[in-house]
């Protein structure tokens, strides 16, 4: 005999992770952040590790080079098609501090041999909402950091080409809050929290053309990195009547970073102004889907596989160097990012939007060796409108970063 | 590192660092929301967890709804209050740890407040405060509303009406001469005679109402409502078999095992049609009209949530003895509740195309809820308890359930008159409760 049960249906946790269109921050050099984020044609310095491993063996010395930024994201949403004076949300603001360390060169001076090491951040970001808002059964905090740490080489074949490559050890972490839809006689929410670590493994590899004085090129192909959470924790807070139904849980999930083709150009019209451009091929249709694999499964707790659907992007990137006197150079650039995130699909976790980038730097040389460089970048997206269809949350989003950034570089 | 904060945050506080987006400003349209009156019975009295209690009335729909039309220039809206929230005249139903009398251990299921009720002048006539713009009546039926001295028969009408003894309804939902109303009755006139299992033969208010007289009724109290001009929508009826209060309990919701199967085979034996297995069995149950008296229960007829769990355990209902008619809705039973609501429900719409006014379609949103609906990450269904949208007493509503029928009144006249009235924030309010 059956007494009519009292289960609870499978809470939606369908969760993610957050990567800003943002998967491809493009952060890694404060030259070519300034240049708009372009950077695959020409070796500037020594993060062209990351920008184009090809050059490492065309730069002149062996550089130390270490840079950081403050990138301060805002994102407000508001309820469509009207609302009340109160139905929007500010994320909370927050800086997040992506840094580049970057060593390399050529192994001697004239050689044709390149070595270098990179650590750098390429995605770490996250977003913060009031835990009472609207969206809490969506999301109320994610955070996701990344280092990937790059060892190198390159080998310059002739005056004209130069081909390198490195492997990719990629380290993060996640930590995402959310409230569950299970409410106390109080009435207050149940939580959960889902924390992990995540490791993964890639390559990064380059082709570089010195064309000719005034003209270069490059190409480069990072691979796509899975990233995998082989043991995370997710901890649950629900009323004690359903508490067995929602233990403390290990669980398993990956996210598939996507492959990123660039195709750079650098134009040399006079002797002093550089001006670049760069493609950047983004595969993002590898997130196509996030699973939360629960160790532990009850009739209340189940995995949970949530669509993501990302589709495939491609960027523009457009800079400008001029390089005033052995001192001071300056840099300006602007940059087209267009979302990954299809409608149906734009959830607060990561509201995306077309990006649109300016930005500027100043590079300064107080020795011969050494050089100071600061960057500041501004983004803004498209007020953009939608909904997530697995939640079934909609409104408008619009966010806006500013990002200034320093580094120093030292030649040996 | 330090100063890199610094400066973002400074640099943030220049405009083009922030958002600039607001939410667009709702609009009345052509609809005047100075003095909304919503006509009701308990659903719109707020009653939840079988009874009344302050906090449910301040999340009725009409509460919230006038929360709405605030924005958009609506006045203030007044309620019968009671003074306690534990229920009243009885107690409420929460969810408790009970064990029942042939239980082993005990489960998580709805049972009454066991705590000092907090009624005390709950009786008192709170008339003089009024008038009132909640004239829901919990009970009240939709030919009630012609029936003068109905106050003096309902608790819950005697409290707030003007002349209890000399008014009709109908009189004392035109009291405050609203500029807008809502209008949802006539729930009442099919439910007593569901939630009766159909076996209605003491009880007045348990026998479909005359869909002639419901007519009249409706009409009659439309009119006053309509007296100034005022602008309005009708509620339409939904079609209660669909409720948790009849679907909770399914019909072949006996499990057995092979040796209860073959000692119930042989002691009905003799019995054309009585036939038992291991698994799932439709629960045996009284029919004055099958030959031996019972039956089995057939898929389509419904088994009440009224039907006492301790005597299906303790006491063999449903397989030693049939469950009694009265905690059950045959095929029959089942036809005639939804004969007479298409019937009701098509003397609203012929009246709201009178009165050119537009009709929320209730009875089609519970067959949307059934099939479960998504609020901001929130998943709803006609589930009890679980669903989130019914409360306790498998009838009513949740706080929440009430403001998902808030955003259909609110489509509805978002349509009709050209206005923009923000949907509520369904999670704003509270669901099931659980301990």
């Amino acid at each position: 005999m059956k007494k009519p049960l009292l289960l609870i249906g499978s809470v939606l946790l369908s969760s993610s992770i957050a990567f800003g269109a943002a998967f491809q921050l493009n952060l890694q050099g404060i030259r070519q952040l300034a240049m708009g984020g372009t950077g695959a044609a020409v070796p500037w310095d020594a993060s062209t590790i990351f920008y184009n491993p090809a050059g490492l063996s065309d730069l002149g010395h062996i550089q130390a080079y270490a840079s950081i930024q403050a990138l301060t994201p805002r994102t407000r949403w508001i309820a469509t098609p009207t609302g009340a004076p109160g139905d929007m949300a500010d994320a909370n603001n927050r800086t997040y501090t992506p840094f580049n360390v970057y060593v390399g060169g050529p192994i001697a001076d004239k050689s044709r041999i390149g070595l270098g090491v990179a650590v750098y951040t390429p995605f770490g970001t996250g977003i913060k909402w009031d835990d009472n808002w609207a969206g809490r059964y969506s999301i109320q905090e994610i955070q996701l950091q990344s280092i990937f740490i790059q060892p190198t080489i390159s080998y310059k074949v002739n005056d004209i080409i130069s081909v390198g490559g490195g492997f990719v050890f990629a380290t993060g972490n996640i930590d995402l809050r959310k409230a569950v839809p299970l409410q106390s006689q109080a009435g207050a929410d149940g939580a959960a929290e889902l924390k992990g670590n995540a490791n993964g493994v890639g390559y990064n590899i380059g082709l570089h053309l010195n064309a000719t004085d005034w003209l270069q090129f490059g190409i480069t192909y990072r691979s796509g990195v899975n990233m995998k959470v082989n043991r995370g924790y997710a901890t649950f807070t629900v009323p004690s009547s359903l508490s067995s139904q929602f233990p403390y849980t290990a669980f398993k999930s990956n996210v598939n970073l996507p492959r990123v083709v660039t195709i750079g150009w650098g134009f040399k019209p006079t002797r002093n102004l550089t001006i670049q451009a760069d493609g950047n091929f983004v595969g993002w249709s590898s997130y196509d889907s996030l699973r939360f694999d629960y160790e532990t499964n009850t009739a209340s707790l189940q995995d949970v596989h949530t669509p993501r659907r990302y589709k495939n992007t491609f960027a523009i990137r457009l800079g400008a160097h001029y390089k005033i006197n052995d001192r001071f150079a300056v840099m300006v650039g602007g940059a087209y990012d267009p979302s990954p995130v299809k409608d149906g699909y734009l959830s607060p976790e990561l509201p995306d939007a077309n990006h649109y980038t300016a930005t500027g730097g100043i590079t300064f040389k107080p020795m011969r060796r050494m050089t100071i460089m600061g960057v500041f970048e501004y983004v803004f997206t498209d007020k953009r409108t939608g909904v997530v269809m697995t939640d079934n949350f909609a409104g408008q989003y619009q966010t806006k970063i500013i990002n200034p950034g320093i580094g120093v570089s030292f030649d040996f | 590192m330090k100063k890199i904060y610094i400066i973002g945050l400074m640099a943030c506080t220049m405009a083009a660092c922030k958002t600039n987006i607001e939410p667009s400003k709702p609009d009345k349209g052509s609809a005047d929301f100075t003095r909304y009156v919503a006509v009701g019975n308990s659903l719109t009295a707020g009653f939840a967890d079988g009874s009344l209690y302050k906090s449910g009335q301040e999340n009725s729909y009409p509460s919230i709804l006038a929360g709405q039309f605030k924005l958009v220039g609506g006045g203030n809206f007044k309620q019968p209050l009671l003074p306690g929230n534990f229920g009243y005249p009885g107690a409420k139903l929460t969810l408790q740890m009970v064990q029942g009398a042939c239980d082993a251990t005990s489960s998580l299921a709805p049972a009454y407040f066991k705590g000092a009720l907090d009624t005390a002048g709950s009786a008192m006539s709170v008339a003089q405060d009024g008038p009132y713009n909640n004239m829901g009546v919990p009970g009240i039926r939709c030919i009630d509303f012609l029936f003068r001295g109905y106050g003096m028969l309902n608790p819950y009408a005697r409290r707030f009406y003007v002349d209890p003894a000399g008014s009709r309804p109908a009189d004392e939902a035109g009291v405050l001469h609203p500029t807008f109303f809502t209008m949802w009755i006539g729930a009442n006139d099919v439910l007593g005679y569901a939630t009766a299992g159909g076996d209605g033969s003491s009880d007045p208010t348990a026998k479909i109402s005359d869909p002639n007289l419901f007519a009249v009724a409706y009409d009659t109290t439309l009119s006053i409502m309509r007296r100034n001009g005022a602008q309005g929508v009708l509620i339409n009826i939904p079609d209660v078999t669909a409720i948790p209060f009849f679907t909770t309990i399914p019909a072949n919701g006996l499990t057995l095992t092979q040796d209860d199967a073959y000692r119930l085979n042989d002691a009905y034996n003799n019995v054309p049609g009585i036939r038992f297995q291991a698994g799932a069995n439709y629960f045996l149950i009284a029919d004055a009209s099958a030959p031996a008296k019972f039956r089995h229960i057939q898929p389509g007829e419904y088994i009440l949530l009224s039907l006492p769990m301790d005597s299906v355990k303790c006491a063999g209902w449903g397989t030693k003895k049939p469950i009694p008619a009265n905690y059950v809705l045959t095929a029959g039973e089942v036809a005639n509740i939804q004969t007479a609501t298409s019937a009701y429900n098509q003397i609203i719409s012929r009246l709201a195309q009178r009165e050119n006014l537009a009709v929320v379609d209730l009875n089609s949103y519970l067959r949307t809820l059934q099939s479960g609906i998504l609020f901001n990450g929130v998943a709803f269904n006609t589930t009890f308890v679980s669903g989130g949208a019914f409360s306790l007493d498998g009838v009513h509503l949740t706080p929440r359930g009430y403001a998902l029928v808030a955003n259909q009144i609110i489509n509805t006249i978002n349509n009709r008159y050209n206005a923009t009235i923000p949907q509520v924030d369904v999670n704003k309010y509270n669901g099931v409760l659980f301990p």
